[in-house]
């Protein structure tokens, strides 16, 4: 089998364009100018801030125009220069909603051939709230990329086959996740990166998909469950170890979470598919040996095994 | 059956992933509980849902399902389908309700059976 990391990392950053907001991205510091400005005194703005365009806001800092260098350089062409821009600038601009993911963005900035979309409030509105760039979304990208990468800790290996000198390295490398609390919108990304580093062991699919589901499982409840925590996966020689600590609040009873159907999510979280009281459950099902920990002062440990060898029948 | 059949069979919509559409289905599996999808699906499944949110993809991806219907019309959210797209999961939408999707299906696999 020869798979490569990189493709692991391809699909992270593809998955991450969706899910990382404009918002977040964006710079909030706009550089901007009224209408009763002239095309040399914008000139001299984008030379000192080095940029390459600026939007035109009203006195609501809604935008009414965009003025860039290519439109000072007509101007000076066409012996304007020192006029306003309210007769020449071009009103029709290209804005994108704050909440929209990067990837409508990037969109954008491609298909209308402009290298900077101010940020509006929302859908409707026309109020600037920031301003967002291709740069400025690489360095977002790279930031959360570093922070998840950093995590899945040195596993450019060359060699995928499941040989003794790579499970010696990986035994001595376990993956470390942070998992947020009150975050159903990333969860499972755990899973998901645990998932993919085992294939690249060449285990056996059967033998993957329970750990996948067991990592899954843990890492909801941690994101449903609780104030946040993190989670290590081990790999030995002969199984692999899930482990699932959280801060706190802990579980009461643990014998009754374990009960098929027992929950305390939500409604809005049981609208969502979850919440079923059948994770716990599931991760007894799929585990051959499940551990648990709890108490209200120090929160939940949860540990997990599945062995990688024979698989035994699930129950 | 392959999943670009299920286009013919439930009068579907391909959202995404049109290049992996030909791949044989093994089981289907139908539910708006996502633990009940974690607890119960084989690999190389195809997944009929009336939920439309990320985790579904999510569930989906790590389960082993190789598309997902999205049923009763229902559209997925942007993030829903950039996540699809990443993990080369082929979405598809039908307009049938859960139960005519399945009960087609159904009648479907016994056509191909008894041609076999
Ligand atoms: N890490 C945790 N911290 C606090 N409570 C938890 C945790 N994990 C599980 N629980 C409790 O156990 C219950 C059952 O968990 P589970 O079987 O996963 O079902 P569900 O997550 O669908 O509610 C949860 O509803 C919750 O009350
Ligand atoms: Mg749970």
């Amino acid at each position: 089998m020869s798979t490569d990391y990189s493709q692991e990392k391809l699909t992270l950053v593809n998955e991450l364009i969706y899910q990382i907001k404009v918002k977040e991205a964006m710079s909030k510091k706009v550089i901007f100018f009224k209408e009763n400005v002239t095309f040399r005194e914008i000139q001299l703005k984008l030379k000192e801030k080095k940029i390459s365009g600026v939007p035109i806001l009203d006195k609501e800092r809604n935008i009414i125009g965009i003025v860039s260098i290519d439109d000072v350089i007509t101007a000076f062409d066409k012996g304007y220069v020192d006029k306003k821009i309210t007769d020449y600038m071009s009103r029709d601009v290209i804005t994108i909603p704050q909440n929209f993911s990067v990837v409508s963005a990037i969109n954008r900035l491609e298909k209308f051939k402009v290298g900077r979309l101010p940020v509006t409030e929302s859908l409707d509105s026309k109020k600037i709230v920031g301003i967002i760039t291709l740069s400025d979304i690489l360095n977002r990208l790279l930031v959360v990329v570093q922070s998840i990468a950093e995590k899945v800790q040195d596993k450019e290996v060359n060699n995928t086959q499941i040989s003794h000198d790579l499970i010696k390295r990986v035994e001595r490398k376990p993956l470390r996740f942070e998992v947020k609390g009150d975050d159903f919108d990333s969860a499972g990304r755990v899973a998901s990166i645990t998932k993919k580093y085992f294939q690249n062991l060449g285990i056996s699919k059967d033998i993957i998909r329970r750990i996948a589901i067991v990592c899954y499982e843990a890492e909801m409840n941690i994101c449903l469950h609780s104030l946040g925590g993190s989670m290590i996966i081990e790999v030995n020689r002969n199984n692999a170890v899930i482990y699932a600590h959280d801060k706190g609040p802990g579980i009461p009873d643990v014998k009754l979470a374990l009960k098929p159907g027992f929950t305390t999510a939500s409604e809005k979280i049981r609208a969502l598919g979850f919440g079923a009281g059948m994770g716990l459950p599931n991760i007894k099902r799929y585990a051959d040996k499940l551990e648990i920990k709890s108490s209200l002062k120090t929160g939940t440990e949860l540990k997990a095994i599945i062995n990688l060898g024979v698989r035994n029948e699930i129950k | 059956m392959e999943v670009k059949d299920l286009i013919r069979v439930l009068d579907a919509e391909v959202l995404c992933g049109e290049d992996f559409l030909g791949q044989e289905i093994i089981d289907f599996g139908a539910s708006d509980l996502l633990s009940d999808i974690l607890a119960y699906s084989k690999d190389n499944y195809v997944l009929l849902t009336g939920l439309t949110s990320s985790q579904v993809v999510r569930t989906a991806e790590l389960t082993g399902a190789i598309a997902i219907v999205f049923v009763r019309g229902k559209l997925p959210p942007q993030e829903a389908i950039g996540l699809a797209k990443s993990h080369h999961i082929p979405l598809l939408k039908t307009d049938n309700l859960m139960f005519a999707s399945c009960r087609k299906i159904a009648e479907e696999l016994k056509k191909e059976e008894k041609n076999k």
